[in-house]
């Protein structure tokens, strides 16, 4: 019976440890226990924010670039749904839509959570908890305004949802979300400190500012627009001179980038340099391989004059295979990102510009009957492009508000290329049915022809699909879809 | 009426059949280890007793306990259950016995520490035995018969019962096997029976001497099964296991030990998923039940629950037991769910030092597709890229009149250079070649006063056949058990081993073999290797050269791996052991990549390294209680394990293209690059506690129940603990007096089971909200931003599987036949997944408990032994049927999908199998302009694409029209081996068939000259090419730039049946009389050929049927099925010696 004795007392004894072994903590895994309690800990929280829309950022084209005159597909056919979106098939089942979709409301997410969590922490510095509330409404705001943008109202999150929740929340309508962007953006405004007062890659007064400008001319609310998007440059931005020098790494931090994503080569580097470029590589950027995902249509190819510098600095018409002795062929590619480490680039990405708060500013300018200080600024940007005045518009060329309008998009394209600009400047113009029936894509120069692709924009592609994943996802008849699909 | 004596039988028991397997048995060992003696010595041992009127066998056990002698005897022979009375003070062992048994007319004699008693030789007549008279005696007193009984082996048989047959008189042998019996008649039968041979019956017919061959009972209803904690006698099982013994097993030529098994379980599906040198196959038992959370059964190794079969050496395996359904795997509760496999390695042999000898070199030779499957190089190779390349120019709009080389209007893209016609290497003969393998295995087993062992090395060392990859590895074991006093025995177990593997190339064999014939394999003059485009800058594959990949490439991974275990076993009171254990399983591994300059696509040189470090202990108590009383017999344990786990790991990589030259591979010649370096840690713990009785009335009716708990960390504090009960029972009608009169069956049993099991293969932690990292680089400064990476779920709980089983087991004539059937129901439910979640939520996924699925199927093990004489042969076959089906999703989703960039799709479906494959079935090619119109298209679908068939009739192709194409999981698996043995030949082969599995092999699409690559003539016959050549209508156009109007329906998907002989095995023993004049126990020398044969469907055009490149289910993204190229098969011939000293 000693034995038994001394066995009870093991046995209970390790009923003891058997708490140690269940009762565990994570040690390499944060977790909501244990973060989001300094002010340092909201502030990588924020950088997170950041993160989302940089890792989407790289790929926005395939959503908004994809569908317009600027780009048709190659043979090298790696991104699933592209071409549906290349013919403006849309479809809801098309997981470009679903990627965009989910990309973004967990960049809301992150954005929300810092809001949600700002005041836990006690430590701030003087003005970093009205800083960082202020990145977060911003980018936020800039989440929505691509949402809203692409897909008409959608659900308004503003908090952390649970699952339960999130199956159940109905679509809000467009205004609502107009109201959310703009609340946030003035909040923003007001909040953020000015560029000197925070560092590149990170949100300024002077980007909310000029976002909201820009949201307000979706709104098409001219004065509002004009009124912000005339601030903006008194935060000392300006046109960079020359529009080549815009697309160098060693140039980022330039007076015309308002808000750009940063990027380090390598370390924190992006595929978009690589995307365009030729299946084979191009010598001394990528010696073997290109994405060559998208080429460039001849629809934006033809548009350039020879003289403007904007030409060479976003197309290469000619192409050799690297390594090799061989003649120049013409196979155009957009070289607009091209960076010198194409898998891991470093170049930034332009979110909102200078040169585009010009842009917008003419258009506002314009509506509200100022013609003549609209044209002053279109000009501003054609100076730049031309190296001089010689091809500035003049008052006599624009003979009617279709015609500005005609210059202004025309514009927008040569300038903003392939920045995300072009299938929204379409839609908010009611142009995309026009301009999209009939594109052309590759061009043979010994045959002097193009190839000419009829497509069928229907009223109904001015709003994506709603992802059926994500109808299915939320209990029945929680989300509706858009009309036409 | 066998043998019984105290606790002896085992020992003789153990000494010929299970050696090992009992020393787990908790029961059988309370007596059995007695220092040996001389003889001498012990019967001149004094003892003292005094007993009155007690049973003979008290007596006898008594003494036993004094004198640390064993008796050896059979109760009915000197009616062991009479009363008798004896006293002694201070006699000798021999005074004592002599006294007491003289009287009874019972001889003994001694042997090492063993008694043998016997009736009186002269006296066989003993009248208090009842039935015997005198008078017969006198009768009976002219036929005396003698002889000698030995074993298979031509040893003596000691203890060996014979009885004369309708009566109860009979006789033992002695030592030497010999005996002496006085029969009535010539007529007389003589039945000769001992525990673990089958029984023979001889009739006198006049002779005086008699000498015969008693053959072991291989399927001896008495054979033990080790299961959970514990080990069970075969004939009272109450569930569904499976158990193979090591009897050639270690003679497979294969670097891996499961791939011995392959075809030899029912229920049990082992997967060569890769033949790369040590690649791990699948094991599946009983179907996959698990989305995320793992299928793969639990290896127990000697008790260690957690072990696998990478740090066994086969040659160190006693036996390998499968515990099926969940009944048997209930005992290990949280982690069954996948079934368990328990291995048992080899222990010390009683007696002196045994070693063997075990060792074979063999050759590896892949079974490749062969030159005549490749369009050769030369103008046939020419004129095949023209027609691939004028196929996509075509599409293009384009004029394929136009020349194809040297005419500007021909887009660079659409030209053919006519440098591709020259040179004619094969890729696959280059890259694939015969390689050698060798194993040498060393054992030494024996026992020395109080402690028993078993020591083992091996080295094995494997070339891969594919370039440049190898596999070796050390091996060391020692199994050592002390007896420490008679009530207390210890025994420990280390198996270090040390593995090193070299793998030259990532994923998938296809970006290799896919080589055009131009490309040549020679080293140039400047130490570079030709790429195909240094011969043609445009438009072919942008790849380096293989040689430049594999032999440019360094990837090393050295892993130590130790489990080893200490334990005691203390023998409380009568029938009542406590256990308890301590064990760890110690495991380090680092590995280190570098690929040279040449390697890699932008011309830099590349390298990483990582460390993983794994300590896992476990500490296990055990009490157990064994009794017999009347026709009871009951065992029970009750017990707590405890088991923590310790992991690190840590990640080097350099920033790209900073080697500072090509002469160090190693890390400090580069710049470290900050994003990609880390370690991290993480920890997770289970805490256990179990019991289950086993009851057994008579042998006829069995019961057995457990219960166990699990806590596990991997749950929140208020799911933590999960309770997995089972039950089952077993009827042996063959026991039953009704029964009795039944011809030709000798076994006949029913079992019904019911458990329940779980499974905790999540991460660690997933229930917490976990923060990760989101960098950023603000400022061009990078910095570890955080966003939360998942949703916590503290509701996340056990996913448990139960299921029930039942089955009949019968022996027919002598046991020669056995059979065993089974059916069994196994339904999953609390399914941990990932489910998905709208993304609004923030995630796209979360894990939870939701879901069931079912797997329910059959099988049968039928065993024969065909031929037993002079002549043997033996079959044993297996058969598996399973069918797999998702019953429930949960979470108001009725199906999920995953998809592959190519169009195939992988779905969950209610009432489907889990991951069927999903997409669009073709009905045809669109192979006229006509066809464009006639039939529905996709939008952009191109001419020479396939023709989807409408299934909804809708006029148009749409996502509804998609179907359910069949799985990756073969609906029926079989296996048969079979065992030859004539005169000192021996033979087994081992066959293994799978039937229904389809695989959608991708890896084709490499072979048909995309972007000009090799073609493989069984891939690219009768393919459309133009309207002129419109093909025979079922092989679409496959160029990457149509493609996917072509993989995202069946025309990917192939049969993956086969029919392989795994293994034959060819032996010669040499015959004992020249081996014993070496002083050699046996001496074999046999020949194996591992995948002899493999018959594969006409449709299947891959290496390797069961060769998948995805990794099987993990999670709900899993793409099962899926082959981008895995390695061929190797056929390995191997010549081996097999030596016992």
């Amino acid at each position: 019976m000693k034995g038994l004795l001394r066995i009870s007392i093991i046995c209970s004894s390790l009923w003891v440890t058997s708490c140690d072994v269940v009762n565990l903590e994570p040690i390499s895994t944060l977790t909501e226990a244990n973060f989001y309690k300094t002010a340092d800990d909201m502030d990588r929280a924020v950088l997170g924010v950041y993160n989302r829309l940089q890792s989407r950022l790289p790929r926005d084209w395939s959503v908004f670039e994809m569908p317009t005159d600027h780009l048709y597909m190659s043979a090298y056919r790696f991104i699933g749904g592209l071409e549906a979106v290349n013919t403006l098939d849309f479809q809801a089942q098309n997981d470009i839509f679903r990627n965009f979709w989910q990309t973004t409301y967990n960049g809301i997410y992150r954005a929300n959570m810092v809001l949600d969590k700002i005041d836990n922490p006690s430590n701030y510095a003087a003005g970093q908890k009205e800083k960082l509330e202020g990145e977060a409404r911003f980018m936020r705001a800039l989440f929505y305004f691509d949402l809203v943008r692409s897909f008409g109202g959608v659900p308004k999150v503003d908090r952390p949802l649970t699952v339960e929740e999130s199956k159940s929340m109905p679509r809000a309508t467009e205004a609502e979300i107009y109201q959310l962007i703009v609340d946030d953006l003035k909040k923003a405004v007001e909040l953020l400190p000015v560029q000197s007062g925070t560092v590149y890659g990170r949100a300024s007064k002077g980007a909310a500012t000029a976002l909201l400008g820009k949201v307000y001319i979706y709104l098409e609310d001219w004065q509002s627009a004009y009124n912000f998007l005339n601030q903006v440059d008194q935060y000392g931005y300006g046109l960079v001179d020359n529009f080549a020098d815009l697309w160098k790494e060693s140039n980022e931090d330039n007076k015309e980038a308002i808000f750009a994503v940063k990027y380090l080569p390598g370390s924190n580097g992006h595929r978009l340099s690589l995307d365009f470029l030729p299946y084979f590589g191009v010598e001394g950027i990528s010696n073997s391989t290109g994405g060559e995902v998208a080429l460039v249509g001849w629809s934006l190819h033809k548009q350039y004059l020879e003289e403007d510098t904007r030409k060479a600095a976003t197309i290469t018409e000619y192409w050799r295979s690297p390594g090799t002795n061989d003649p120049l062929e013409w196979k155009p590619y957009i070289s607009k990102f091209i960076a010198q480490q194409a898998s891991a680039s470093g170049l930034d990405i332009p979110v909102i510009r200078y040169a585009d708060v010009v842009l917008l500013k003419s258009e506002a300018l314009y509506r509200l009957g100022r013609k003549e200080e609209a044209l002053t600024e279109l000009n501003r940007v054609r100076t730049r492009a031309f190296k001089g005045t010689s091809h500035n518009y003049t008052l006599a060329d624009i003979a009617s508000d279709d015609q500005f309008l005609d210059v202004l998009l025309l514009e927008r394209q040569l300038e903003l290329a392939l920045e995300n600009q072009r299938w929204f400047d379409l839609i908010r113009t009611n142009r995309f049915i026009q301009v999209l029936s009939k594109v052309e894509w590759g061009y043979n120069p010994i045959t002097q022809t193009a190839q000419e692709v009829t497509l069928t924009p229907k009223p109904s592609h001015r709003r994506f699909p709603i992802p059926q994943h994500e109808i299915d996802q939320a209990y029945p008849n929680v989300i509706t879809q858009n009309e036409g699909y | 009426m066998y043998l019984h004596s105290n606790g002896q039988k085992r020992v003789r028991f153990l000494k010929k059949h299970v050696l090992a397997q009992i020393a787990l048995s908790l029961w059988c060992f309370t007596f059995s280890f007695a220092s040996p003696l001389r003889i001498q010595e012990m019967l001149n041992k004094r003892i003292s007793l005094d007993l009155e009127n007690k049973r003979m066998e008290v007596v006898l056990k008594t003494i036993s306990k004094l004198s640390g002698a064993s008796f050896m005897y059979s109760p009915e022979l000197i009616r062991s259950e009479r009363k008798v009375s004896v006293s002694a003070q201070n006699q000798t062992l021999d005074s004592v016995l002599h006294e007491l048994l003289d009287p009874l007319n019972i001889t003994f004699e001694a042997h090492e520490n063993q008694i043998l008693l016997r009736r009186n030789r002269s006296s066989a007549f003993d009248p208090s035995f009842p039935g015997d008279s005198p008078l017969s005696e006198q009768a009976w007193a002219e036929n005396r018969v003698t002889g000698k009984v030995t074993d298979e082996k031509g040893e003596p048989l000691p203890g060996v019962n014979i009885l004369i047959k309708g009566t109860q008189r009979g006789m033992t042998t002695d030592f030497s096997g010999a005996f002496e019996i006085v029969v009535p008649s010539d007529e007389s039968v003589l039945i000769f029976s001992f525990v673990g041979y089958l029984s023979q019956e001889v009739t006198v017919g006049g002779r005086s001497r008699i000498e015969i061959t008693l053959q072991p009972d291989q399927k001896t209803l008495e054979e033990l099964v080790v299961v959970g904690y514990g080990t069970q006698r075969k004939s009272s099982l109450t569930s569904a296991i499976s158990k193979v013994e090591n009897r050639k097993l270690d003679q497979m030529p294969a670097g891996r030990a499961e791939s011995a098994l392959v075809g030899r379980l029912a229920g049990v599906n082992i997967a060569q998923t890769r033949s790369l040198p040590g690649a791990a196959p699948t094991i599946t038992v009983r179907g996959p039940g698990s989305i995320s959370a793992s299928n793969d059964p639990l290896i127990v190794i000697d008790g260690f629950p957690g072990g696998s079969f990478s740090n066994i050496n086969m040659n160190d395996v006693e036996s390998i037991e499968v515990l099926k359904d969940a009944s048997s795997a209930a005992i290990y509760g949280s982690r069954g769910s996948g079934g368990v496999i328990i291995i048992t390695t080899k222990k010390g042999s009683q007696g002196k030092p045994k070693l063997n000898v075990n060792s074979y070199v063999g050759i590896s030779q892949p079974l490749l597709h062969g030159r005549d499957k490749w369009i050769p190089g030369g103008q046939e190779f020419y004129d095949y890229t023209a027609r691939y390349i004028n196929r996509d120019y075509y599409w293009a709009g384009g004029d394929i009149s136009l020349p194809l080389w040297g005419d500007e209007r021909r887009p660079a893209q659409y030209r053919v250079n006519p440098v591709i016609a020259e040179g004619d290497w094969n890729w696959e003969e280059i890259l694939l070649q015969p390689a050698p393998m060798q194993n040498y295995s060393v054992s030494v087993s024996g026992s020395r006063n109080d402690a028993k062992y078993y020591v083992s090395a091996n080295i094995m060392d494997e070339k891969g056949s594919m370039m440049t990859t190898r596999y070796k590895q050390y091996l060391l074991r020692a199994n050592v058990g002390l007896d420490i006093s008679p009530r207390v025995h210890a025994g420990l177990m280390i198996s270090p081993n040390y593995t090193i593997r070299r793998s030259n190339y990532g994923g998938s064999l296809q970006n290799l073999i896919k080589m055009p014939p131009f490309l040549s394999p020679e080293l140039q003059p400047d130490g570079r290797y030709l790429t195909p485009r240094d011969y043609w800058g445009m438009t072919v594959s942008g790849g380096v050269n293989p040689l430049a990949t594999v032999l440019g490439s360094h990837n090393f991974t050295h892993t130590f791996n130790n489990v080893g275990e200490v334990f005691t076993r203390f023998n409380l009171l009568k029938g009542l052991d406590f256990k308890t254990s301590f064990g760890f399983n110690v495991s380090y591994s680092t590995t280190d990549n570098y690929a040279e300059a040449k390697v890699t696509a932008n011309n830099q040189a590349s390298g990483s390294a990582s460390d993983s470090r794994v300590f896992n202990w476990i500490n296990e108590n055990v009490l157990s209680y064994y009794r017999q009383f009347g026709r009871h017999e009951l065992n029970v344990i009750a017990g707590a394990s405890y088991q923590h786990n310790q992991s690190r790991t840590a990640a080097l990589a350099v920033q790209a293209g900073t080697f500072a030259n090509p002469t160090i591979w190693t890390l400090n010649n580069a710049i470290i690059s900050p994003t990609g370096s880390y370690t991290s840690k993480s920890q997770w713990g289970l805490a256990s506690y179990f019991s289950r009785v086993n009851y057994n009335f008579d042998d006829k009716y069995l019961l057995s129940a457990s219960l166990r708990s699990d806590g596990s960390s991997r749950f929140g504090p208020d799911n933590r603990w999960g309770y997995f009960p089972s039950a089952s029972v077993a009827w042996r009608v063959s026991q039953e007096p009704f029964f009795k009169g039944v011809r030709g069956i000798d076994e006949l049993k029913l079992r019904a089971s019911y458990g329940a099991v779980g499974n905790f293969n999540i991460g660690d932690f997933q229930y917490l909200g976990t923060i990760g990292d989101a960098v950023y680089s603000p400022g061009d400064q990078l910095i570890q931003g955080k966003a939360p990476s998942s949703f916590g779920n503290s509701e996340l709980q056990w996913e448990k599987t139960a299921s029930y089983d039942i089955g009949i087991e019968l022996g027919l004539l002598n046991n020669r036949i056995n059979l065993v059937l089974d059916y069994y129901n196994k339904a999953t439910n609390n399914l941990l997944y990932n489910v998905s979640i709208p993304a609004i939520s923030g995630f796209t996924n979360t894990i939870v408990n939701v879901g069931d699925i079912v797997n329910r199927g059959f099988e049968i093990e039928l065993t024969t032994r065909n031929f037993v004489n002079r002549f043997k042969w033996e079959t044993a076959f297996n058969f598996t049927f399973n069918k797999n089906h998702v019953k429930s999703l949960g979470g108001g989703a009725d199906q999920v999908l995953n998809s592959h960039s190519r169009g195939m799709s992988w779905i969950l479906k209610e009432g489907e199998p889990m991951f069927s494959y999903y997409a669009y079935r073709m009905a045809g090619v669109l192979q006229t302009p006509e066809d464009m119109v006639n039939y529905p298209i996709m939008p952009n679908q191109r001419i020479g694409t396939v023709r989807y068939e409408d299934v909804n009739k809708d006029g148009q192709i749409t996502p509804d029209d998609r179907v359910i194409l069949g799985n990756f999981m073969p609906k029926v698996f079989m296996g048969m081996v079979n065992d030859f043995a004539y005169r000192n030949f021996d033979l087994t082969i081992a066959m293994q068939s799978s039937l229904g599995a389809k695989m959608w092999n991708l890896e084709n699409l490499y072979y048909q000259g995309p972007t000009v690559s090799a073609f493989l003539i069984p891939t690219i016959e009768n393919q459309w090419w133009s309207p002129d050549e419109p093909g025979d209508g079922k092989h679409p156009a496959t160029s990457l730039a149509s493609l996917e109007f072509v993989s995202n329906s069946d025309y990917y998907l192939e049969n993956a049946s086969f029919l392989a002989i795994r293994n034959i095995n060819l032996g010669y023993t040499i015959p004992s009389k020249i081996t014993q004049k070496l002083k050699i126990d046996q001496l074999r020398f046999y020949l194996s050929v591992s995948n002899a044969l493999i018959f594969k469907h006409k449709d299947f055009k891959g290496y390797n049927p069961e060769g998948f490149t995805s990794a099987g289910i993990s999670g709900i993204n899993s793409q099962p099925g899926h082959n981008d190229g895995t390695e061929p098969i190797n056929r390995v011939w191997a010549l081996g010696l097999n030596l016992n000293f």
